[in-house]
């Protein structure tokens, strides 16, 4: 049988997934296992969390405001690990939103410091 | 037909290209041409990225000596974005990108932490925090 979270293959008498541990056996209430390790992300269900980009904003182009981006991105990947798709992808859309947040402010910050820069040299180009 | 996706590729690429540019033609330090960090301009103190468009100058002219003392967390983060970034080009080139685990979600906690501990310590006018100033470690 193929697991249904993640889609390994597994022994058809297999209680729990080899891959992600997902219980296997009907009847038994599914209860999410801890995973302390590393997983890989079941095919076909692609759930961004925006991580890169939320680090690119905050560390390599100075906007603090990339730091809600990724505390959402930290709940993507924990709900992800929770089975939780619908949790997930609210999640991941709040990190896309935060992400253009922090692009658009830091956009506004450059054309602001453009502006004071121009006015700066206009000022001094009239003495 | 360039699809919406390619196109947006292709225009960050260009920007990217663009920004490499310049950063390798002009100091941050000294030019004046790259806007000042917002937090850093309206208070006087370090945001966690404070020095990181030195750092890529320093590492545009192969010095990582200099590029570490302007920002060490920007250094330790470059390869793993610059993996996720050529994840996300190949994802649009050839619809597959790079294999990417999915990180426990107190990792990414765990480097949030790290990032908002960084910019409050490196403020700090206290040997050895005050090292993490950017380009502090210069003058030693």
């Amino acid at each position: 049988m193929f697991c249904p979270q993640c889609g390994a293959s597994n022994a058809d008498t297999a209680a729990v997934c080899v891959q992600c541990g997902r219980n296997l056996q009907p009847g038994v209430p599914v209860v999410p296992l801890p995973v302390t390790g590393v997983v890989m992300p079941p095919p076909g269900t692609p759930v961004q969390n925006y991580l890169v980009f939320a680090i690119l904003t905050t560390v390599f182009c100075c906007l603090p405001a990339g730091i809600p981006a990724i505390i959402y991105a930290a709940q993507v990947n924990g709900k992800l690990q929770a089975g939780d798709f619908a949790g997930a992808k609210a999640a991941s859309d709040s990190a896309k939103m935060w992400c253009w947040v922090a692009f658009g402010l830091g956009l506004a910050a450059i054309l602001f410091w453009v502006l004071i820069a121009g006015v700066g040299m206009l000022k001094q180009m009239s003495h | 037909m360039v699809s919406t996706a390619k196109a947006r590729v292709l225009v960050g690429l260009f920007v990217a290209a663009l920004g490499v540019i310049l950063l390798r033609v002009f100091d941050p330090a000294t030019a004046g041409i790259f806007p000042p960090c917002p937090l850093h301009y309206l208070t006087g103190w370090y945001c966690p990225g404070c020095g990181s468009l030195r750092a890529m100058h320093a590492l545009l002219h192969g010095n990582l000596q200099q590029a570490w003392a302007m920002n060490p967390l920007t250094i330790m983060l470059l390869p793993f974005v610059a993996y996720g970034l050529a994840s996300e080009l190949l994802g649009v080139v050839r619809g597959r990108g790079l294999p990417q685990p999915v990180l426990p979600a107190s990792y990414i906690r765990a480097l949030c932490g790290v990032i908002v501990l960084f910019g409050i310590v490196r403020n700090l006018p206290l040997y050895p925090f005050s090292l993490l100033a950017p380009g502090a470690m210069l003058h030693l």
